[in-house]
């Protein structure tokens, strides 16, 4: 074939730059589509408030689109989590920030904020699953996890919940592979206990 | 989603974990599938100025260059338009060679121009002779 036909043939399949960007556009709808709901629980985890969790992702959603949206749809998951990763760790810093602000003003640490002693994991708990109905094993479940260190319950919502492997849990936590393997062992021991009885 | 793990790891569940984790992601992936009219409300109109956001940003990455292939052909153009303009000026190069033009087009004798200062002298004596 000449060149020229070749050519021209080629650039006749090509889809303009136009249509590449709705395209692009539909794909970046589908996959925040898919993943909002889950990244607004997660974010909900670990700031206790819901409208800290949509602020949160709202930031993450918008920061993911403009700066991760041109890389292959195949690494935007670890991308995605990446983003809200560092939104909820930005967000604990400020709290603690903010607590130690009020401490060394003579303020209550906490007026309206959660006992941080409340996110400790009660020993003499005999097991909640046990004598708990339907509707609240989920608060149960939400309790567990929330008494979970940071790094513990991020690792195992994106490894168990999120079904990412090592590497790509290590890539959304900006840590190595080995931190993420220890960080879900110690998460499984501290609910093992807890939520052993969940069917 | 991304399908739960296939392979296990080390630190990963055991066996006898799998029963209350998989409760535990059965009951998470409930919670957010029952979240309320409006929190979706939110996560949509975030999910739209998201996507909104990075068409506009894709836009303004094609915009530069074009901005910029712009200002140079205005620049390339100014630049050019007097170069291509000079000949038909009327430098002083261009007002001798008119001159000299019309010295060689004029009917008289050349001569009488290369002898003009001898004429002139010539002139001279006779004005005091007479």
């Amino acid at each position: 074939m000449p060149l020229a036909t070749a050519v021209w043939t080629q650039t006749d399949r090509m889809p303009s730059a136009p249509v590449q960007a709705a395209e692009r556009a539909r794909a970046l709808d589908r996959f925040l589509r898919g993943i909002e709901r889950r990244a607004l629980r997660i974010a909900e985890l670990s700031t206790h408030h819901r409208e800290d969790a949509l602020e949160l992702v709202q930031d993450a959603m918008l920061a993911f689109s403009r700066s991760y949206a041109d890389k292959p749809e195949d690494e935007w998951t670890p991308l995605f989590h990446r983003v809200l990763d560092s939104r909820i760790l930005d967000f604990h810093r400020r709290n603690q920030v903010r607590r130690r602000w009020r401490v060394w003003f003579g303020r209550s640490a906490d007026d309206n904020e959660e006992d941080p002693l409340e996110q400790v994991a009660d020993p003499s708990d005999p097991g909640p699953m046990l004598r708990m109905a339907d509707g609240q094993t989920r608060a149960a479940l939400d309790a567990a996890l929330r008494a979970l260190p940071l790094r513990q319950r991020q690792t195992f919502l994106l490894r168990i919940w999120e079904g990412l492997d090592v590497a790509q849990t290590a890539a959304a936590m900006g840590c190595s592979e080995g931190s993420v393997k220890t960080h879900l062992s110690r998460a499984l021991s501290a609910l093992r206990p807890r939520l052993e009885d969940l069917r | 989603m991304n399908e739960r793990k296939q392979t296990p790891e080390p630190g990963d569940p055991t066996a006898s974990d799998a029963r209350w984790t998989d409760a535990a992601c059965r009951l998470l992936d409930e919670s957010a599938d029952d979240l309320d009219a409006a929190t979706l409300s939110r996560l949509n109109r975030a999910r739209q100025a998201a996507i909104e956001a990075g068409r506009t940003r894709r836009a303004s990455v094609w915009a530069w260059p074009a901005l910029f292939a712009a200002a140079a052909t205005c620049a390339l153009a100014l630049l050019v338009w007097p170069a291509a303009q000079a000949p038909l000026d009327s430098t002083p190069d261009s007002v001798i060679a008119a001159g000299d033009l019309d010295l060689l087009a004029a009917d008289a004798d050349l001569a009488l121009y290369e002898d003009l200062e001898f004429y002139a002298w010539l002139d001279t004596q006779q004005s005091a002779d007479g």
